[in-house]
């Protein structure tokens, strides 16, 4: 799986390119993990390149969600594929972050 | 392999038990469809070669010991096969060394001599593998219904190596054996070697016991899953044959049984394991044959079917690790780790990333089949056994489980060659359709129910687990029902039917579509049941193809037909129709 970081409007942007699975979802993990580290509180996750996510995938999701919960603090994943939509509404994730359909449209809201 | 009391060790020379002046050279493998365990074993007067396999890789190897053995002393080389299905014997026609070694003499039951000799690639399986053989000739025909004629009788044998044997036939029921067998003696200074024939894997299995040794071919597989139904398989002459050798365990002459496939069996854990293979094989009457076509079919509905069970797990997974973390916001961590036991993720996505890498490698190198077919079963045992199905339907949805749970068994059935249970019954469509609608659209938690379980600890925290995992699909969701003005009565399977309303519902929803339409209508004869939505893009064609077919097939089950239409202008419709009883 490939992450692209980018940095504007005091929000940090992750862009996934690939499928997040047993072997990858550890990466992204890090990769996020080393971007709160940084003293980032406004992450994105970009997944217009996901084609598809495991339960190893969304446990780094519910993670993230929980480190990123103080007053201020922004978690949110934007232009999701369809399939990867579906996985996220029927496990009940929607409730938790929010989704966006473009990365302009999450940074605009933050 | 580990030597134990009663156990060989593989690759290694050895004396074996109970059968003085012989030794045995054993070559186990990991079990695999391709090739089967090799025995050689040598006597004063004769080498013998028991299954060669089917790799050339294995054969060579073989016959490396067989060309040192007989530098050591010359002696006549035989190879017996405990049945002729390829990955026993197809490493015979494809390494020259053993076709020519010295002219071995092939001794194979005389069924199998004669499919060897058409090429028969049916009964040798050689089809089931997308390949052929050659004609090969056998030098000698094992259990004939000739030499049966003259039971007891020792009949002199000059075989084309010059090699000399004594065989005498001894027909089912002569003695306390009900199997058919003969013994062969390949000189003075050698143990006989009893053949006894035991059909049902195939019409020409034998069981080969020297000493205390008892060489079983694939008999004990026999009933599992993607190997019963074989051509030439006979669930008759398997329990039959079953019968025959749990006789002859109990004479207490034989200490270790030796397998086509795996670990050698001590004779007690075979006494164990015969009733439970025998217990399946009286399941299988009447099963499908499990020829190259329904393999095909087998690896078809597996990879439709793992598309499914892929979302089902994953969404489980995810369910329950959304309750764990509300659990978490409530202060309730302790409850909330608790729940980590009852999905292994890990282990799931692993089982799922397997089956999909083997997916993409069958496609890559145009595998067989049955392979596919096979690694599917073995997945959807393991998942099978993975998770637990009562305590997780307490917590989040029961429907996705038992949705999931039936998905599994289904695919066993089907594997196993039977047909899944259909209970057919006449309903008035519009009715059910409202019912199905309402048991998507209600929480299955009432406030009441939470309310009265505040007094008693461990009810509240059941009911609290289960009002945060079960969110019902249509809760928010905007659903326009247009029933027909009157009853429409129709025959069909109800459970099949909800849940391919519910497949279909939940990709609506999951997908993002704002509204949902549903329209039941009658005309003449058919009753059509229409489901649309509209979702922002459309999903890859594959993935959406497999989806659309596993559908298809789920519909037919259910007693109807399905049409599905991807518009270009993302609108997605699915047309369910249904006879009506007019």
């Amino acid at each position: 799986m490939e992450i692209k970081t980018t940095s504007k409007d005091n929000a940090t942007t992750l862009s996934l390119n690939g499928r997040i699975d047993t072997a990858t979802a550890p990466e992204l993990e890090q990769a996020i993990n080393k971007v709160i580290d940084g003293g980032q509180r406004k992450v994105l996750l970009d997944f217009a390149g996901v084609t598809y996510i495991s339960s190893g995938g969304l446990r780094v999701l519910l993670a993230t969600a929980k480190k990123l919960k103080n007053p201020g603090d922004k978690f949110g994943i934007c232009a999701l594929s369809p399939e990867v939509l579906k996985i996220l509404k029927l496990a009940g994730f929607t409730s938790i972050f929010s989704i966006y359909p473009s990365e302009g449209e999450a940074l605009a809201g933050w | 392999m580990p030597a134990g009391n009663d156990q060989l060790v593989s690759l290694e020379w050895q004396p074996l038990p109970g059968a003085g002046g012989a030794t045995i050279f054993p070559l186990i493998r990991k079990i695999d469809t391709v090739s089967s365990n090799s025995y050689i074993i040598q006597t004063p007067d004769a080498i013998i070669l028991i299954d060669p396999g089917g790799l050339a890789a294995q054969a060579e190897q073989l016959m490396q010991v067989v060309t040192e053995c007989r530098a050591a002393k010359e002696r006549p080389f035989f190879i017996l096969l405990t049945h002729a299905h390829i990955d026993h014997f197809i490493a015979i026609q494809n390494t020259p060394a053993l076709a020519v070694a010295g002219a071995a003499v092939l001794m194979v039951q005389e069924e199998g001599a004669a499919c060897l000799e058409r090429g028969d690639a049916a009964m040798t399986q050689a089809a089931m593998f997308n390949t052929t053989i050659a004609p090969i000739k056998a030098g000698f025909h094992l259990v004939t219904s000739d030499r049966r004629e003259h039971p007891g009788e020792p009949v002199e044998l000059c075989f084309s190596n010059g090699a000399l044997a004594t065989v005498t036939a001894f027909p089912a029921g002569a003695t306390s054996l009900s199997l058919n067998r003969e013994t062969i003696v390949f000189g003075p200074a050698s143990p006989p070697l009893e053949v006894f024939h035991t059909p049902g894997h195939s019409r020409d299995s034998i069981c080969i016991r020297m000493g205390g040794l008892l060489f079983i071919g694939d008999l004990f597989f026999a009933a599992n899953p993607g190997i019963a139904g074989l051509v030439g398989w006979s669930q008759e002459d398997l329990v039959r044959s079953l019968d025959g050798i749990g006789v002859l365990l109990d004479k207490g002459e034989i200490s270790v049984l030796c397998p086509g496939h795996g670990r050698l069996i001590p004779v007690a854990d075979a006494k164990k394991m015969l009733p439970l293979v025998k217990r399946d094989a009286a399941t299988l009457a009447d099963i499908a044959e499990f020829n190259p076509d329904r393999a095909a079919e087998i690896a078809t509905y597996a990879e439709d079917i793992m598309e499914q069970v892929n979302q089902l797990f994953t969404v489980m997974a995810g369910r329950l690790y959304y309750v764990s973390y509300v659990l978490d916001e409530l202060e309730e961590s302790g409850t909330a780790e608790e729940l980590g036991t009852l999905i292994k993720g890990d282990d799931i996505d692993e089982l799922l990333d397997a089956f999909r890498t083997f997916s993409d490698e069958h496609h890559k190198k145009k595998g067989v089949s049955v392979h596919l077919a096979l690694k599917a079963g073995q997945v959807v045992g393991k998942l099978q056994r993975t998770f637990k199905t009562d305590e997780l339907a307490h917590i989040i949805d029961p429907g996705i489980v038992r949705r999931t749970e039936r998905l599994l068994s289904d695919y066993i059935t089907i594997f196993r060659g039977f047909t899944p249970p259909r209970e057919v019954s006449v309903v008035d469509l519009s009715s059910l359709i409202e019912a199905l609608i309402e048991g998507l659209t209600i929480p299955p938690i009432s406030c009441n129910a939470v309310f009265s379980s505040t007094d008693d600890e461990k009810a509240f925290a059941r009911v609290l687990l289960a009002s945060i995992g079960t969110r019902p699909l249509l809760e928010d969701m905007d659903v326009v029902i247009g029933n027909a003005p009157d009853a429409l009565f129709v025959t069909i399977d109800r459970e099949n039917f909800a849940d391919i309303l519910t497949y279909i519902l939940e990709d609506l929803v999951g997908k993002g579509s704002p509204a949902i339409r549903i329209a039941v209508c009658g005309s003449g004869g058919d009753a059509t049941v229409s489901i649309s939505g509209t979702t922002p893009s459309s999903s890859p064609e594959c993935e959406s193809r497999k989806t659309d077919r596993f559908l298809t097939g789920l519909c037919e089950r259910a007693g109807a037909s399905l049409a599905v239409s991807h518009g270009e202008d993302t609108r997605n419709t699915y047309m369910i129709q249904v006879n009506r009883i007019v």
